[in-house]
């Protein structure tokens, strides 16, 4: 064998008991120039933790350490999909594709390894890269929307152990092409890591709305990087249940004058739950938009992460138009919020906001309901739900009301 | 006809840090059937003896007795005492983001109706209900749809609270300055959504600071509350003084 697993091991700074099987696993997989770069910008950090910016408050590290092999996560079931939807299933090991792919979807196996780029410094990303491996030899797969679709895609991952699980999929959008994409992240492995890469073409149009649930025993990180060339259009709306630990984590680049990208996100954290929702989003055209809201609601013991940064370059960035906020609500003592919205701006001309709260439920608002006859926690779920509804409003029409009806009856079991 | 009301010697708090007494040995009682008009200077106490009866956090009753025919009110969580038919006006109706007025009068209904043992009303009634009652307070459906309280104006919030009285039919209602912010129709209107509900089997204490509201409804019985206990009981009559004299000589008077 090629790769020497001694060799790989000095790359890593005091390599945990997750991080020797990675390794392993590693070790196993077709030897790639590409596929060894990510490896080795991954082994840099290792799984990232306390130390590593930006992952301060999300610490993979610490939470595989305390990952228990012997018990296997829970898969949850994913979102209801209309019939004439288009569903892919992607496990670790291959992308099952509808018999007959409608007009508009082409799909691609590649044996090449695709490289990273500078999104290599995402270490959660150079893992899923460099551990990807579809069956038959693919090491990449790319679905290609070549026309506006009138039904949307799904896109369910699959754990498939109670193991690990790294996936890889790009998705490229022609000019004027338009995709409703529908994701669900439902848990079934301890470790996962997914890398979805998005191309917008000018003028294409992609809705993409994710929902993740997932046990106590599953660490999973989904990382997006997302290029939008002239007048694409881009909506993105995430509802995360978390798990142990759960990061979203979304790279928009405007590449193209006039693009427009909104992010909305909300997190729900019941006892026990992670979730992070991070975002970089660098306006590197003229005249781009992003309308950024993310709401959450954490209860005891639970955990809600933000991290939100906006680049805006000089002369580039030119006539950004960008707003960012992050609400959260701590239902409960012991429920606990981070935030850290950044914006840092080169240019001169352009509007660019952010706004950042947390606090408790309005006890006047409260006192109103209750005395009108509505139990105490039905006012809160109720409360709750409205206050995290505006950011579920941009889900795609397929699933925009199982979202709504999944965050109320997760409510509905909070208690009072 | 016997007490629905009987309120005796309560003594009240107010504020978590620094509690500062504020009802000093109220007592009133309203039979059943009865409307009773609570009439005091700004700062009497008026609103705090409304928040007290519906249990709100940080108002703390240190002693003394609130019976609701029979029910011990201070016994029980406020969503209890509204299911026990207990319902307040509020003075400053807060804004619900979010929750449709319907969504929210709906939601409301259903949970007293649960407490009491009741089946739930059916969308389709519902719906038929609240029309008419709308129409009649002067709402439009499409206020109906909107968040509660967001965005109405301040007599549109006076009667939306009335919309909400009508819809849950309480047995007994306290109507906390009903009256401030209307102007003279949308002051018909609202007294007679009010005068609806009059019957043997409800009571209601209206708390205004003006004469003008009782002229539209009419009081059985006047209380004046000042420093918080009544100082002066009468007939519709002491009203009409209250307002030719003010406060000041009655209150005098009486001290
Ligand atoms: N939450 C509170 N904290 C402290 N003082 C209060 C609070 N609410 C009312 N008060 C005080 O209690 C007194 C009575 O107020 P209130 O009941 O609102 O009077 P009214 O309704 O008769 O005008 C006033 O002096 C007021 O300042
Ligand atoms: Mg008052």
């Amino acid at each position: 064998m090629a790769i020497n697993i001694p060799e790989l091991r000095q790359k890593f700074s005091n390599p945990g008991i997750a991080e020797l099987d990675l390794i392993a696993r590693y070790a196993s997989l077709p030897e790639d120039e590409r596929r060894g770069r990510m490896f080795d910008a991954f082994a840099e950090t290792g799984l990232p933790g306390r130390r590593v910016e930006g992952w301060r408050w999300t610490d993979v590290e610490a939470a595989a350490a305390r990952l228990d092999g012997t018990v296997a996560p829970v898969v949850v079931p994913a979102l209801s999909q209309p019939h004439d939807a288009t569903v892919f299933a992607l496990s670790p090991t291959e992308l099952e594709t509808p018999e007959q792919l409608p007009d508009g979807i082409l799909v691609h196996r590649r044996d090449v390894v695709p490289a990273l780029a500078e999104a290599e410094n995402i270490p959660m990303a150079a893992l899923a890269g460099s551990l990807c491996q579809y069956k038959d030899n693919a090491a990449s797969i790319v679905i290609e929307i070549t026309a506006p679709l009138s039904a949307p895609v799904y896109v369910n991952w699959v754990g498939q152990s109670a193991d690990t699980n790294f996936s890889r999929l790009a998705i490229v959008v022609r000019s004027g092409a338009s995709l409703d994409l529908v994701e669900s992240y439902c848990g079934g492995a301890s470790l996962s890591s997914t890398l979805v890469e998005l191309k917008l073409e000018d003028n294409a149009d992609v809705r993409r709305s994710l929902f993740h649930a997932g046990d106590a025993h599953e660490i999973m990180t989904a990382t997006a990087l997302v290029e939008l060339a002239a007048n694409a259009r881009f909506v993105q709306t995430i509802l995360s249940l978390g798990s142990l630990l759960s990061r979203f984590e979304t790279r928009i680049g405007h590449t193209g004058t006039g693009s427009n990208a909104t992010l909305n996100a909300a997190y729900l954290c019941g006892a026990d739950r992670h979730c992070d929702i991070t975002t970089f989003v660098r306006h590197g055209a003229p005249s781009c938009v992003t309308r950024q809201m993310t709401k959450g609601a954490v209860l005891a013991g639970g955990r809600g992460v933000f991290q939100g940064k906006f680049l805006v370059p000089r002369t580039i960035g030119q006539f950004t138009d960008a707003d960012m906020q992050h609400q959260a609500l701590l239902l409960e003592k012991g429920a606990e919020v981070f935030a850290k919205p950044e914006l840092e701006i080169y240019a001169d001309d352009v509007e660019c906001a952010h706004g950042n709260t947390s606090g408790a439920l309005d006890d006047e608002q409260l006192f109103y309901m209750r005395q009108r006859g509505i139990p105490l926690s039905r006012a809160r779920a109720l409360l709750t739900e409205a206050f995290v509804s505006e950011a579920l409003a941009s889900a795609s029409p397929a699933v925009r009301d199982a979202l709504h009806d999944t965050a109320r009856e997760f409510l509905s079991e909070m208690h009072g | 006809m016997p007490v629905m009301l009987e309120l005796k010697d309560l003594i009240a708090s107010v504020g978590d840090d620094e509690p500062k007494t504020i009802l000093n040995g109220l007592s009133l009682n309203v039979p059943f059937g009865e409307v009773h008009a609570i009439m005091g200077p700004n700062g009497a106490g008026k609103s705090t003896l409304s928040y007290v009866l519906t249990g709100r956090h940080g108002y703390d009753v240190l002693s003394g007795k609130a019976l609701l025919d029979g029910d011990d009110l201070l016994e029980m969580d406020p969503e209890a005492r509204a299911a026990a038919g207990l319902f307040l006006s509020f003075q400053y109706p807060v804004e619900i983001p979010g929750v449709p007025v319907m969504t929210f009068v709906r939601t409301a209904m259903n949970a007293q109706r649960a407490v009491r043992g009741e089946p739930e009303i059916s969308a389709p009634d519902f719906i038929k209900q609240a029309r008419l009652v709308a129409n009649e307070l002067k709402l439009t459906p499409d206020m109906l749809m909107r968040p509660l309280n967001v965005g109405f104006s301040g007599g549109e919030k006076k009667r939306l609270e009335i919309f909400q009285m009508r819809m849950l039919e309480p047995r007994f209602a306290i109507l906390d300055e009903t009256d401030s912010g209307l102007d003279i129709d949308a002051l018909r209107t609202v007294a007679e959504g009010v005068n609806v509900l009059r019957d043997e089997k409800r009571g209601m204490l209206v708390i205004t600071h003006y004469q003008r509201l009782l002229d539209y409804i009419k009081p059985d019985k006047v209380h004046v509350l000042s420093a918080g206990r009544i100082i002066t009981s009468g007939g519709p009559e002491l009203a009409l003084r209250l307002e030719k004299e003010g406060y000041d000589g009655i209150v005098g008077e009486a001290a």
